[in-house]
């Protein structure tokens, strides 16, 4: 009894699951972080798409339209490797003799730019804002078009600067016809992070696959055959435990964001 | 009234929407504690000259000076703009405006929906600001409506709300769109109410209004606009008992009948 149970204390604490216990943490800040840089760029693409400025208006509809018909795997390579390899150019631009290394990236050994779990973690996140950004920016920019004219109006007639129209009334009124489908984008951004191995970074999903199959050891012999089952259980409960988490805090910003607003008080 | 001194002065106010001519030269004045009445059918474009007034809409011709203060334009029509931000925005500082359908902003409570503007556009203080929101509450009669938010009030009340609001900010003029339009005959009395305790301080104000009766009681000028003109004006005894022009005859006689 003992044995078993001190088997599965090593078991479960060896060096490999260490690593894959890390990798919840990567998973979990790359979703706060791009649900950050998502909500950045949703607010952003919004108040592009609403603006009275035509070239402006076209941007962020170019945006909020492309970005959300391109297949979220294929953004995921291209971005940071197009960005990493944007950087090294830079970089080789000063760094590389001139005519170099035709046919080789990066041109010179210079010009590489090593990327660590950090710089991968970031750029993970900043393509996960861009490509849920785009949807974000959809919600926001109907949410904003939700808010009664009349109240804006009342704010510019009492001599509000348009920073404080936009800060003080819209957006402040606009969460609470954006948050359903803000909840909606939120859930579907923590499903993208199972493809954070793309990105070069050890995602949990990957990890229980690794961890679960069929385990020899040429001493040992066989330690455990296919656990796979076991291990994707767990990413099971892992994911319908944030999306629990998720459901809660979204209840409780929404009990705070509907507060006097009119259609809250019919429910 | 002619001896006081103008606080709002329009001038040959010209607006159209596309094609579509709402105003046709539209001149008005409104002295010092006077109460002006604007009367008119639908579409005559009587909330439009009100929206005017603080640029809400912007004229393609005309000026309007408040307090002698003309507001500067720039620009050609249709692109013609207020020509300074600050000026405009001092200048709405100083309207108190009140709409037909109360536009209070649902996600502040009444006391915050009066104390707004004063805090955050006229930069007052806050302890003074409170007092004067809490007084303001009282005078339209809802202090005890002061933490609800707009969407637990009455539209009586919430009107009332709106008018707190608008006094709160120390109006130069206080103008009124249609008030009681958008009200029930029971809740429109007290608003009508206070109304008529905000002509009785001599609070200058320029009311669009339905109501005749109101209009012919505390209005020192009615106006009569007539699609995008000032078909008649004069006295309330001049305009209700003796109108000259067969539009005002046939408009007051179908007010009569409503
Ligand atoms: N933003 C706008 N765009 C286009 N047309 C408008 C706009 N605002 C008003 N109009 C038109 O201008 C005309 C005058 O409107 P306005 O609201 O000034 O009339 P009103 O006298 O206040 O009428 P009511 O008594 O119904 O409030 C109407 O024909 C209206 O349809
Ligand atoms: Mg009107």
């Amino acid at each position: 009894m003992t044995e078993t149970f001190e088997f599965w204390v090593s078991y479960l604490t060896n060096g490999r699951h260490l690593n894959w216990y890390a990798s919840f943490q990567y998973t979990v800040i790359a979703a706060l972080l791009g649900g950050a840089f998502a909500l950045l760029f949703g607010i952003g693409g919004a108040a592009l798409r609403n603006s009275s400025l035509p070239p402006l208006k076209l941007l962020g509809t170019i945006y909020i339209n492309m970005v959300r018909g391109v297949p979220d795997v294929l953004f995921f390579i291209f971005f940071p490797l197009a960005f990493e390899q944007l950087v090294e150019l830079v970089i080789a631009q000063s760094a590389c003799p001139a005519g170099g290394g035709a046919g080789v990236w990066p041109p010179c050994p210079e010009a590489n730019w090593f990327l660590g779990t950090g710089e991968y973690l970031l750029l993970a996140s900043v393509s996960l804002g861009i490509v849920y950004g785009a949807f974000t920016a959809n919600v926001i920019s109907g949410a904003l078009n939700s808010v009664p004219r009349g109240q804006l109006e009342a704010a510019r007639a009492f001599g509000m600067t348009n920073w404080q129209v936009l800060s003080r009334v819209h957006i402040r009124q606009m969460w609470v016809y954006a948050l359903p489908g803000l909840s909606n984008c939120w859930l579907l951004l923590i499903k993208a992070t199972s493809l954070l191995s793309l990105l070069q970074i050890t995602d949990i999903v990957r990890g229980a696959n690794l961890l679960g199959a069929p385990n020899f050891s040429r001493t040992a012999g066989v330690i455990h055959g296919d656990w796979r089952w076991g291990y994707y259980l767990a990413l099971l409960l892992f994911y319908i435990l944030v999306t629990y988490l998720s459901e809660k805090a979204f209840a409780a910003i929404t009990r705070w964001a509907s507060r006097g607003m009119p259609m809250a008080e019919r429910v | 009234m002619q001896n006081a001194a103008p606080v709002v002065e329009i001038d040959n106010l010209h607006k159209s929407y596309g094609p579509l001519e709402v105003l046709k030269g539209v001149s008005l004045t409104a002295h010092e504690g006077e109460v002006v009445a604007l009367i008119g059918s639908s579409g005559s474009g009587k909330s439009t000259l009100l929206r005017c007034i603080n640029m809400l809409e912007v004229p393609e011709q005309g000026s309007v000076k408040i307090g002698g203060e003309a507001i500067r334009l720039s620009g050609k029509p249709p692109n013609r703009h207020p020509a300074d931000e600050g000026q405009i925005r001092r200048i709405r500082s100083e309207l108190g405006m009140v709409f037909q359908q109360f536009n209070l902003w649902s996600h502040m409570s009444v006391l915050g929906n009066v104390m707004e503007a004063p805090l955050h556009v006229q930069k007052r203080d806050k302890v003074e600001v409170e007092a004067a929101a809490l007084e303001m509450l009282g005078k339209v009669g809802i202090l005890d409506k002061a933490a609800n938010y707009p969407s637990q009030l009455s539209g009586g009340q919430q009107q009332r709300a709106a008018i707190a609001r608008a006094l709160c900010i120390n109006p130069r003029v206080m103008l009124f769109d249609e008030p009681t339009s958008a009200l029930d005959p029971e809740l429109e009395v007290e608003v009508v109410r206070v109304i008529r305790l905000l002509a009785e301080e001599g609070r200058t104000m320029i009311l669009v209004t339905h109501d005749m009766d109101l209009a012919r009681t505390i209005a020192h000028k009615v106006v009569f606009l007539h699609l995008g003109k000032i078909e008649e004006e004069g006295t309330p005894a001049e305009v209700f008992d003796a109108p000259k022009s067969r539009r005002l005859q046939q408009f007051l006689r179908a007010a009569d009948h409503t």
